[in-house]
């Protein structure tokens, strides 16, 4: 039986630090983002640009990777930010880059809901007990999961669901846009199956699409995987002929998008594609890491993966197809704009975690040495 | 389950000074890939109630004009639109002396074309002064896609083309468009393809067939430039890749060409070098990512592209039979070159 625990809220108001101490991991540009969410939707005559009004925030997760910026922005903003989540997972963690007094602070005012999602009796009991405004539903995969949230608050300004880009239907017209066909059968599908249930409750609901995310923290081997290899010396094995294109999005930029859509009158029942701007290769991808973390040109070496049996192994981290999203509506409706070039991201990336010395899983190069192994001996 | 729901268009409305009737000169090539959108165009800018003179290239009486979409320029003339014929060097001359609000170039490739037009703009009372580039200046990138503002190559001549007109008229814009489709091109396109698919023939593609290009229905282009004649302050000084808003893989057009015809397609890759041909003359795209958005039009003008290609190209398919195309001998010694040195077997 899952128990409630408050973390201690601090008494005295908090100042909102939004200075260069926290640059290295906020941005200073970020900051401005904010403040142009803060415009957008104050009541109309009464624009200012003091905090907005407080919140109180439920995060559905929180501890990974989106979450954990995320939820620092909100905190900033001046918001009551609770995480629920089940407890396995430090609630806070200090981020690189991030003073010791940003993150005391931040620690501070975090609150924790610990329970399991699935045990829906408890979501629904403990969430109307609380009561929140809005829900930031970060980790959710199966529309059953939504029900009881809602049942449990029924005053709830809106709910801001993370789907996922993989939503869509392979196409040859590209890029995917919000007003595309979905497969019903994608892996994804429980992503798909909340989005319709969010639309058929009487709730405004927003649902952001994000591609490939990428950034300190990362627990996907995205870049992780490149940074690798290329720290090893060793060539990058590509599937096929590695022009295949896919796109990435930086999190900083993604909770930013989180932000923007927050009490924005734009956002209601909205879907939203939020990544990078510019695409990339699969090739140009592995070049870009290499600049990213200061690496020289890497050697690329192409095959056909057919030619291999992997077995329950990742050969290579992403789709073997083109893959990416227009986030143009985002940027004409909301008004938000990804920060981060693609170079310039991953070197925040390196630079804050795998540059460090931290990444999340060890290398695991078993299958580039399978691949390696065949393509000397063709060459042999 | 959350289907494909028509979200509320975003685009804004521009001021459009609808009330506003232009005289447009528009300069056309007398060939290639580009002439059908003068066409388009210049039909277009009729139907919204402007004043419209096609000046083509060349002389009237040349074999050139027996093409689409020169035969076809009726049409122009039913609608009220002037058409003349001369040298570009001369186009006081050639108008008549006649005075126009806007001018689009649709011929120069290159500063010594363009300029006497620009000059002769310039110096006439032209408002409003449109060019129609290309996005094959556009540098390749590891990052597609092609946008408004990314490097080009500095040598392509249509760059000293932009350079100069922004240099020198008042009110400019430059479209860059890439590959089209409409009735009335004056260059193949789709027939490339339905060519192979009719006659049940493989479909040789260089690459892998993942290389993605745009392949739009002239009317987008058309629209954009109405939309930019319209709304003169919006579009001014602007570059804008003129294209629709989805691109298409070299295999994917196959496979949409073939739905088109109702027929089944086999698509065969090569290695153009390994076969020891010239990829330019076998096929008739880049071989490479030839990728851009119009992100230009959609922010400045509030351009929204209105076709989509599955449909076009049904529309293509019908009038390629109906002028008995698909009926027409014809031979593919090249694609037989290539299928010979893959093994591949033809059957007839």
């Amino acid at each position: 039986m899952a128990r409630l625990v408050v973390v201690q809220q601090q008494s005295q108001p908090s100042f909102s630090i939004l200075t260069s101490s926290l640059s290295d991991f906020n941005g200073t540009r970020l900051h401005s983002q904010i403040q142009y969410k803060r415009k957008v939707w104050q009541p109309k005559g009464a624009l200012q640009v003091t905090a907005s009004s407080e919140k109180k925030i439920l995060i559905m997760g929180g501890t990974r990777f989106i979450g954990v910026f995320l939820s620092r922005l909100l905190v900033k903003e001046g918001h009551q930010v609770t995480l629920f989540t089940r407890g396995k997972a430090p609630i806070t963690q200090q981020l690189p880059g991030e003073s010791d007094q940003d993150y005391a602070d931040f620690s501070s005012k975090i609150l924790h809901l610990k329970g399991d999602r699935k045990d829906f009796d408890f979501v629904k009991s403990s969430l109307s007990a609380e009561g929140f405004d809005v829900v930031y539903d970060i980790n959710g995969r199966e529309a059953d999961e939504v029900e009881p949230i809602l049942d449990a608050l029924p005053k709830l300004e809106q709910y801001i669901y993370c789907s996922s880009a993989g939503v869509y239907l392979k196409s040859d017209l590209l890029p995917h846009c919000e007003v595309d066909a979905v497969d019903p059968k994608s892996r994804h599908k429980g992503k798909l199956n909340t989005e319709a249930i969010l639309e058929s409750r009487d709730v405004n609901w927003t649902s952001i699409r994000p591609v490939y995310i990428y950034g300190p923290l990362n627990y996907n081997p995205v870049e992780e995987w490149f940074f690798h290899r290329l720290k090893a010396g060793r060539p990058i094995p590509i599937p096929n002929s590695g022009v295949q294109i896919t796109q990435l999005g930086h999190v900083k930029d993604l909770a930013t998008a989180f932000i923007t859509v927050l009490g924005n009158e734009k956002a209601i029942k909205q879907v939203f594609n939020i990544s990078g701007e510019k695409y990339v290769t699969f090739d140009g991808l592995a070049r870009a890491c290499a600049k990213a973390g200061g690496f020289p040109d890497p050697e690329l070496v192409h095959y056909n993966p057919k030619e291999f049996d992997f077995g329950k192994k990742k050969a290579f981290p992403f789709r073997d197809q083109h893959f990416f999203a227009s986030v143009e509506k985002a940027k004409h409706v909301l008004g938000w704009k990804p920060e981060f070039g693609l170079v310039e991201g991953l070197a925040d990336s390196y630079n804050l975690d795998f540059g460090r010395g931290t990444y999340r899983k060890e290398a695991d190069f078993s299958t580039d040495d399978m691949i390696l192994g065949k393509s000397l001996v063709l060459q042999a | 389950m959350l289907l494909s729901r028509p979200s509320p268009v975003f685009s804004f409305s521009v001021k459009a000074s609808a009330a506003e009737k232009k005289k447009v000169l528009i300069v056309n090539t007398n060939s290639g890939g580009h002439a059908v959108i003068g066409f388009y165009f210049a039909k277009q800018l009729l139907g919204s109630g402007h004043e419209v003179t096609i000046f083509t290239v060349g002389d009237e009486s040349s074999d050139k004009m027996k093409k689409p979409p020169f035969n076809r320029f009726s049409e122009i003339v039913s609608a009220g639109g002037k058409t003349v014929w001369g040298d570009p060097a001369e186009v006081e001359k050639v108008v008549g002396g006649a005075a126009f609000d806007v001018v689009l170039d649709n011929n120069g490739k290159d500063l010594d074309t363009v300029r006497p037009v620009a000059d002769w703009a310039n110096s006439s009372g032209v408002k409003q002064f449109l060019f129609i580039s290309s996005a094959g200046i556009y540098k390749p990138t590891d990052e597609p896609p092609h946008v408004e503002g990314d490097v080009v190559k500095a040598d392509a001549s249509h760059v000293a083309v932009e350079k100069y007109i922004a240099e020198n008229c008042g009110n400019w814009a430059a479209f860059r468009p890439q590959y089209m489709i409409g009735s009335g091109n004056n260059k193949d396109c789709e027939e490339w393809f339905f060519d192979r698919i009719v006659r049940n023939r493989p479909v040789p593609i260089p690459g892998s067939g993942m290389q993605l290009t745009n392949i739009s229905h002239v009317k987008d282009l058309s629209s954009m430039l109405t939309l930019a004649v319209e709304n003169p302050k919006a579009a001014c000084c602007n570059i804008f890749n003129c294209v629709s808003d989805r691109a298409v893989t070299l295999d994917g057009m196959a496979k949409l060409c073939a739905q088109a015809a109702g027929l089944p397609v086999e698509i065969v890759h090569y290695d153009p070098k390994a076969v020891g041909i010239d990829a330019k003359k076998a096929f008739p795209f880049r071989n490479m990512h030839f990728y851009a958005e119009p992100r230009a039009a959609k922010d400045i003008l509030g351009w929204c592209s209105t076709t989509h290609l599955p449909e076009d190209l049904k529309e293509r398919f019908e009038e390629y039979v109906k002028i008995g195309r698909d009926k027409k001998p014809m031979q593919f010694e090249l694609d037989d070159k290539i299928l010979e040195s893959l093994k591949v077997p033809v059957t007839v």
